[in-house]
């Protein structure tokens, strides 16, 4: 591995500002997904996976329990004597402080770090989405298509295609041309933000790119166009497979109920891909003699007494008796006392939902999201 | 809790387990769902502040090291202190018998010898209980005591405690004698095998019965010269469970079933920490229905389960029936099948359509690995 080192630089700054109140006091990576994760995981899980050993993990927005969640990285068997998992913050110099102005200068900004571990590719990843991926196969193909950069995109429905940043691609996969949320599309292959880079060539891109004072700073909108001018060879690699990103309160509901049903395609159980995340030792769940669990996902640290439907449940939930939770994702502490009814909600951290209330029906189209204060429909 | 140095013995009873622990010991049984048997006395220690701690691990080496690896999940993967195992060894030097634990202790006397700490915790793994030491440590520290011993009072119905150590009082409440159960008794003070110990009384304790061949075993040399001694002793009130038979095993497992009991055993003084799987939470699919029982990650249920333990990454498929089981980690059951008073251990394969009847007091025992295809009755 010593050869053409790749290492991959996680972007894990963001807000996800419409996850609202999920991302209120957490960074939108360090929001809970699929019963016991956080978005991060996945990423993270996929490089020691793949065998990525070096991340830079680069984190702006609200920090404290996405490093505390991070720590030393052992949980993903990052903490290595060599290499491992770094945090990577804004930081001061002889100029002065800065915060990062955009992805591409969150990795500028950061030249140094890549330096001195003197990549050849460097994995730009985000920390945003929920999917399983062998970056080793697609730096396979980055070499043997001889790329400057290669982008994995993935098929999205024609419908929903003008959402995303959409590559044309000629039948060699060549990039043709690169539209962010066009109107009407003329492909529906999504970026999903993951690029791989020839880190020479990046290097000077981001050199030059910091330089220009009308640049936005920003891989998607600034860097890959750029290079596309210059007659870079740019090369989209196709994933297959579950792929979401978490962006709204909506999708973030979508994606954990997709793990329910007949049809998902993001296995779990799969014990030679496994998604690793921080260990709370906690005892097994119970289920109580008048329960009933159907359909659901249940983490450590429950005790189930009602009856649950259709339901992701975090740990350490008490589900009192009679209580009815369905469609719905509970994260962890919450409390839904003897006889409440809960139907199409996220219910967030340590929410005690009280005896006898509903929140609600069970037709409903609307999501709530239910916090210590208030509840939004969305 | 800095000047003590804990130490495990794990050299147990393990001939009562039949087929359960033909490759492990006591210490290294599965329970409640995803511990082992070690996890609990490991964590007391742990969670009281002992940063220190040597296990003498008996001859069933491998599972014992598999499990406990460099110690990280209780956080005894230190520079300072930290996690020390010591396994049997041969010598070909001894002039004393080879029989029972005191030549090993003996053997490894310059870890206890040279390690900084002025006193120790000795235990072993069978008692399962979740205590704060440090209440017996400060009574042991303050009375200046030789020797503190924690103990139980008990209420023994239904004999769980035969053979195990009694302590008893003099009228003042101060220890007076120690001796076996033999069930004449309801109503006694068990003890946990659990005793502070000052560095320089178990030299000589250890020393002087290596002299004088006057016992084989650590626990025999110290009750042999207890009179020489202050001995001291603290009350514990909290559940203990006594691993030392298969009867004993299985009402320990279904005992946590009682929410109290689960409660004392898994939060009252601390976390119980075990080494760490990544499973993922467990998924109950649409024919899934599971009444009072205890349910691990990692599972895929499709089946029927009452009153059971669920360890982690079983599969139960639709149509399958489980009662009054322990299912071990990894166990695939598969469709119809039916089970009740059944121990399962890791990774069985209960084919479709099989079924299998223990009774209550006897429950039908599967081995690690077993893959059973015709019925059994």
């Amino acid at each position: 591995m010593k050869e053409g080192k790749m290492i991959a630089m996680l972007l894990a700054g963001g807000q996800g500002s419409r996850l609202k109140l999920l991302t209120k006091d957490v960074a939108k990576p360090a929001v809970p997904f699929g019963g016991k994760y956080r978005i991060i995981d996945f990423p993270l899980s996929n490089c020691s996976n793949s065998g990525i050993f070096d991340v830079g993990i680069l984190t702006q927005y609200k920090p404290y329990h996405l490093n505390s969640h991070i720590g030393i990285g052992s949980s993903w068997d990052l903490d290595r004597r060599t290499g491992g998992v770094r945090v990577l913050p804004p930081y001061t110099n002889e100029q002065g402080g800065r915060w990062y102005k955009g992805t591409a200068n969150a990795i500028y900004e950061n030249i140094s770090f890549i330096d001195e571990l003197s990549p050849e590719f460097v994995l730009i990843l985000s920390g945003d989405h929920i999917y399983k991926m062998d970056y080793s196969i697609m730096l396979e193909y980055h070499r043997n298509k001889k790329a400057d950069v290669t982008i994995s995109v993935v098929e999205v429905p024609w419908e929903e295609a003008s959402r995303f940043g959409l590559m044309h691609v000629n039948p060699d996969m060549s990039v043709i041309e690169f539209e962010e949320k066009p109107k009407k599309p003329k492909s529906n292959l999504a970026s999903m933000g993951i690029y791989i880079f020839d880190w020479k060539a990046l290097r000077r891109y981001l050199i030059a790119d910091e330089k220009d004072p009308n640049s936005g700073n920003d891989f998607g909108h600034d860097i890959i166009p750029k290079m596309m001018n210059d007659g870079k060879k740019l090369f989209a690699y196709q994933f297959e497979g579950y792929w979401k990103d978490v962006g709204t309160i909506k999708s973030y509901w979508e994606s954990n109920m997709d793990l329910l049903a007949d049809s998902n395609t993001l296995d779990l159980y799969d014990r030679n891909w496994k998604i690793y995340s921080k260990n709370r030792h906690l005892p097994p769940h119970y289920v109580s003699k008048d329960a009933s669990v159907v359909n659901s996902l249940i983490n450590e640290g429950c005790r189930i007494e009602g009856s649950l439907y259709n339901t992701v449940l975090f740990n350490e939930i008490m589900v009192g008796k009679n209580a009815q939770v369905v469609n719905s994702v509970v994260l962890s502490g919450a409390v839904i006392e003897e006889g409440a009814e809960v139907y199409n909600a996220v219910v967030m951290e340590d929410v005690v939902i009280k005896a006898g209330t509903k929140i609600g029906t069970k037709d409903d189209t609307v999501v709530y999201l239910v916090s210590k204060n208030k509840i939004i429909e969305s | 809790m800095k000047n003590c140095l804990g130490i495990i013995n794990l050299s147990e009873i393990d001939n009562n387990f039949g087929v359960l622990c033909q490759s492990r010991p006591t210490s290294m049984l599965p329970f409640a769902g995803r511990y082992r048997v070690i996890d609990f006395i490991l964590s007391n220690i742990v969670n009281s502040g002992i940063t220190g701690i040597g296990i003498f691990t008996g001859n069933k080496v491998r599972s014992v090291m598999d499990h406990l690896g460099s110690g990280r999940p209780w956080d005894l993967d230190r520079k300072i202190n930290g996690l020390f195992l010591f396994t049997p060894t041969y010598d070909y030097t001894s002039t004393y018998k080879r029989v029972g634990d005191l030549d090993l202790f003996y053997q490894n006397n310059s870890f206890i010898k040279y390690a900084k700490q002025e006193n120790l915790f000795l235990a072993k793994s069978y008692m399962v209980a979740n205590i704060d030491l440090n209440e017996a440590y400060e009574k042991f520290v303050e009375s200046d005591s030789d020797i503190c011993m924690i103990y139980k009072p008990v209420e023994d119905t239904d004999h769980a405690f035969i053979g195990c150590d009694m302590i008893h009082l003099d009228s003042q409440g101060n220890f007076d004698s120690i001796g076996t159960n033999l069930g004449k008794n309801r109503a006694f003070n068990l003890s946990l095998e659990m005793y502070f110990m000052k560095k320089e009384v178990y030299f000589d304790i250890l020393f002087d019965a290596i002299e004088k061949g006057s016992a084989n075993f650590l626990k025999q040399a110290l009750f042999n010269t207890l009179h020489k001694y202050k001995v001291t002793t603290h009350a514990f009130d909290g559940h203990v469970s006594c691993i030392n038979n298969i009867k004993n095993y299985t009402d320990a497992n279904f005992a946590i079933l009682d929410s109290e009991v689960s409660n004392d055993l898994f939060f009252k003084n601390g976390q119980i920490f075990t080494k760490v799987k990544d499973e993922p939470s467990t998924y109950y699919k649409s024919h899934a229905k599971v009444k009072n029982s205890f349910v691990a990650n990692g599972c895929q249920i499709d089946g029927y389960v009452e009153n059971s333990i669920i360890f982690r990454g079983v599969k139960i498929d639709k149509g399958a029936i489980i009662k009054n089981s322990i299912i071990m980690q990894k166990a695939d059951i598969q469709r119809n099948a039916h089970l009740n008073h059944v121990i399962l251990d890791k990774r069985a394969t209960i084919n479709a359509g099989v079924t299998l009847i223990g009774e209550p007091n006897n429950p039908y025992i599967a081995g690690k690995k077993a893959s059973i295809v015709k019925e059994v009755v």
